[in-house]
């Protein structure tokens, strides 16, 4: 490795600053008081504060995780700050009541919630902590009857639904996090696309960790009922602190018949310093249950941030025909450890799974793919494709693969593919005889390396996620 | 270099107590060692080697589900047979059933019984003087006093079945081919399991090739009725740019249980060619791992798994490099009919010392019945950047294409069937070196008649 490729990889991270904002925090630690304060304050039906409780004394038997390709240091949960939300007056009328401060932070990474400058065909539900600031275009999307607002506000407003599907794709017991999730979970952002209906903008939620002692907590929901369709994209960004954040969030997805959901992620949490000091632990359950028939789920994932990334967006293919896909890059520089992938669980007949990730490793991180494709014995007819395959950039970085095929019908079809490479010295070389800086080239043949799953992206965010990419990798090559 | 034991394997859990007992029990049926034939200091280092495994035996159990190097194979309806070591030895009419001897090693063989040595029945008259094959009762100085470096003394040998064959082995196979020397003949190395009654065996063979050597053996296992349980294990050596051609046949009976390794050490430039064939027992396993430790070692890997009823048959395989310039090349197939069960777990490690490594993993399941079942786990780690690694898993049924195809040519689909079965299974049991265990192998996936 060249040093001019070593400083392309090392670029500061630009989102680490912190807004200087009132904000009110509940103390330290976890108990079910906490829980029934958190509940409080969110003034919650009695049905939520029910589900908490049921989902913290789960939590309190499970163990938490080893199995995954990650050390860290033992988490303290009585050291978390479960609640911190910025101090405003109660109801919005509208967003010109939004502190400005909280405005201008959104502005400054780049998502614009004031009227004239938001991007015009996407609908941005903005939160910041464990508290929603602003959702876009609401009144817009209501015309077509979609909802799309935080989940707080979805209690109070449609407790029918919210009773209905919250914990219908990822159980309150679940696993160890999503367990933590159910009992304290903050806000989030809740989208329901009613029948035969085609969401008419991407919708989109802005995650944003200020609080430096606080957990980020957040569930999103979204429901497409038969023969609807909807597009939506998170992103999310914390500022720089030297000790670790814990993020433990919890997607559910559910599509009916005929229906289809895309859900697209650029992650980018601060990922620590060089050293490995600081950085958010992402420990995420997302799952989509394509219930209906012909429905499909198709998750994309651009995961550059996180010290730790726990994390397995997966779908059950229950509905027959339905189809289930995966597009993923994940970068880790320095330090980062991501153990991340997806599972394919194929239950109903003539159900079809795409797997495709890009792992690119530099510094002294590590990348595992870990994934699964389950194919039950009802499930005739059912076809699989993975392909997995890393990239090293550097002599220290490590790839991993760890997947699993298990198959319980002969019908079924699996593939499995995957390949570990390099940008060797030659293809450098080959670029500077062209007169393309070694920069260039990298960010060229990196952009190449993941152009399947950058292509599946909406088209604004593909340009930025291309940019994000080289932006992180800046110095690490030669 | 450092081989990952996942800790279960050695964790000691309170729950698991029920096979703690058990394993103390299958200890308890060991046998002593032979030692009518060796000096006292080799006598006195073998006992001590069995000794320091009983003990370490204490801390361990039999695997379950839970441990992940054993998720899908259960070994529930091991703990469900009581095993007792055998004694009686087997007259030749009882023997003469297992004529599994092939003619191309007629005068190159060693045959054990119950893990036994059975001098009456084995043969080394078509060998070289200079090559030394035998058990470890016939093995001369210098080599008796080398064994020690070798025996048990391979990284991985801390795993509790082999910990357990340590601790209860009474003999071993050995072949020794000393520098330069080029075998031609084959050698087979026969295991047979045989008795009235549910025999336990502890089989093991230790293969050392000195530099520039070149050996070709056939283990072979075969059972008898009774469900027995054999534990064994194979050591090979392969030193500086020597090269072993190993085929391992595993056809016992389908009630019978079986866990095999199959340990290799290959030195600079060493070549390994490897043919697993796998198609007995109830429950079997192997655990295949090869350290490549020198630079420019060539591994290849050919593997077959043909089950069948509700036999399950599970293959795991670890590939370590440590050092530049190392290429393998694997290719595990299997065919699993009625409800049998395949496992695999094919794991490549790659250091970071290990540069310019070019590894290539293919695993292919056939499924031909509705309730068969694979779980597949191809694995790859890797730190090093300067390398090659691919690996591919599929899964699937016979085409239908290709059936009508044959239909299409006047081929009954039956037919058409079968031979696609049969040209699933023929790329591997091609790469058997010895022509008339290829065709016994042939015969029994039922070639299509012409």
């Amino acid at each position: 490795m060249t040093a001019s490729v070593r400083t392309l990889v090392n670029q500061p991270y630009k989102y680490g600053f912190i807004t200087d904002i009132e904000s009110e925090a509940i103390p330290r630690g976890l108990s079910e008081d906490v829980i029934r304060l958190i509940s409080a304050k969110k003034n919650e039906p009695e049905f939520m504060l029910e589900f908490r409780l049921r989902a913290y004394r789960h939590w309190l038997k499970m163990t938490e995780p080893t199995w995954q390709r990650a050390t860290y240091p033992a988490i303290d949960y009585q050291n978390i700050v479960y609640y911190s939300a910025p101090k405003q007056q109660e109801k919005l009328g509208s967003l010109d009541e939004v502190d400005p401060t909280l405005l201008d932070t959104f502005e400054k990474l780049g998502i614009p919630l004031s009227e004239q400058k938001r991007l015009t065909n996407v609908a941005v539900d903005a939160i910041f902590d464990s508290v929603s600031v602003a959702t876009t275009f609401k009144e817009k999307l209501a015309e077509e009857g979609v909802i799309f607002c935080s989940i707080s506000e979805a209690v109070q407003k449609y407790p029918d639904l919210i009773q209905k599907y919250l914990g219908s794709v990822v159980p309150v017991g679940d696993n160890f996090y999503a367990a933590l999730n159910s009992a304290v979970f903050s806000d989030g952002s809740f989208v329901y696309i009613p029948k035969n209906t085609r969401c008419p903008m991407e919708l989109s939620t802005y995650f944003r960790i200020n609080n430096g002692d606080s957990g980020q907590f957040e569930r999103t929901l979204i429901v497409a009922e038969e023969g609807s369709s909807v597009s939506y994209l998170e992103g999310c960004t914390a500022p720089m602190f030297d000790t670790n954040q814990l993020h433990a969030a919890v997607v559910e997805l559910v599509a009916l018949d005929n229906a289809e959901i895309k859900y697209s992620t650029v992650q980018n949490w601060f990922a620590g310093d060089e050293n490995g000091k600081g950085g958010i632990y992402n420990f995420v359950t997302k799952r989509g249950l394509c219930q209906g028939v012909n429905s499909k789920i198709s998750w994309t994932q651009v995961e550059t941030g996180s010290a730790i990334t726990w994390k397995y967006p997966s779908c059950v293919l229950v509905g027959d025909n339905s189809v289930g896909e995966f597009y993923s890059v994940a970068l880790t520089n320095n330090r980062q450890q991501a153990d991340t992938g997806t599972k394919m669980v194929h239950v109903g007949k003539n159900t079809r799974s795409t797997i495709v990730s890009k792992g690119i490793s530099a510094g002294r991180s590590e990348n595992s793919y870990r994934g699964l494709v389950k194919i039950g014995p009802k499930a005739d007819g059912a076809r699989n494709y993975s392909q997995c395959d890393s990239m090293l950039i550097g002599d220290t970085a490590g790839a991993n693969t760890f997947p699993y095929i298990q198959v319980q019908n002969n019908s079924a079809k699996v593939e499995h593919e995957a390949s570990t490479s390099k940008i060797g010295e030659d293809q450098l070389f080959y670029f500077a005889q062209r007169g393309i800086s070694a920069e260039d080239a990298v960010s060229m043949m990196i952009s190449g390396f993941c152009r399947d799953v950058f292509n599946q992206l909406p088209m604004e965010f593909a340009v930025e996620a291309d940019r994000l990419l080289s932006l992180k990798l800046e110095g690490s090559v030669g | 270099m450092t081989i990952q034991v996942s800790p279960g394997q050695l964790a000691k859990s309170k729950a698991t107590t029920q096979r703690e007992v058990y394993l103390a029990a299958l200890l308890n049926q060991r046998s002593e060692f032979d030692r009518q034939n060796l000096s006292a200091d080799l006598g006195d280092w073998l006992q001590d080697l069995r000794d320091r495994a009983s003990v370490r035996l204490q801390d361990l159990a039999i695997p379950s589900p839970k441990d992940e190097e054993w998720r899908f194979t259960d070994l529930s309806s091991l703990l469900q047979v009581s095993f007792q070591a055998a004694t009686a030895a087997l007259s030749a009419e009882a023997l003469a059933g297992f004529n599994a001897v092939l003619p191309e090693t007629a005068e190159s063989c060693l045959v054990f019984v119950n893990g036994r040595y059975m001098p009456s029945l084995s043969s080394t008259a078509g060998l070289p003087q200079s090559v030394t094959v035998g058990n470890v009762g016939q093995l001369e100085e210098p080599y008796a006093a080398r064994l020690r470096h070798y025996l048990a003394q391979q990284p991985g040998s801390e795993e509790v079945f082999t910990t357990l064959n340590t601790a209860s082995m009474t003999d071993a196979a050995v072949i020794w081919v000393p520098k330069n020397q080029v075998v031609e003949t084959p050698i087979q190395l026969l295991f047979i399991s045989a008795g009235e009654t549910a025999t336990l065996s502890h089989p093991r063979c230790l293969v050392v090739a000195e530099p520039n050597s070149q050996v070709t053996f056939i283990e072979d296992y075969v059972t008898g009725d009774r469900g027995y349980f054999t534990n064994a294990v194979t050591e090979i050596w392969i030193e500086e740019n020597a090269q072993v051609n190993h085929t391992r046949v595993q056809r016992d009976r389908s009630n019978a249980f079986h866990i095999g390794k199959t340990a290799v050490s290959q030195a600079r430039h060493a070549r390994y060619i490897g043919t697993t064939i796998s198609m007995g027992g109830k429950v079997s396993r192997h655990n295949l791992e090869i350290f490549q430790l020198g630079e420019q070692t060539e591994t290849t890997l050919n593997s077959l798994t043909m089950i069948a009823g509700e036999q399950l048959s599970d293959t795991h395989s670890t590939i370590a490099y440590s050092s530049p310039y190392g290429t393998s090349r694997q290719l595990h197939k299997c065919i699993v009919d009625d409800q049998a069960h395949a496992v695999f777990n094919g794991k490549v490690v790659v250091p970071q010392a290990a540069q310019l490594t070019d590894a290539g993993q293919l695993n292919r399941n056939l499924l031909i019945s509705p309730k068969a079942r694979v779980d597949a786990k191809p694995q790859l780690e890797i730190v090093a950047d300067n390398v090659k690694c691919t690996h591919g898993a599929t899964v699937g049924q016979l085409d239908a294409d290709e059936v009508f195809y044959l239909q299409s040519r006047g081929i009954d689909a039956d037919s058409a069937r079968k031979l696609l079965i049969y040209a699933f299974a023929f790329e591997i049991i091609e790469q058997v070196p010895i022509a008339s265990l290829q065709q016994a192998l042939s015969q029994s996936i039922s070639p299509p008649t012409s």
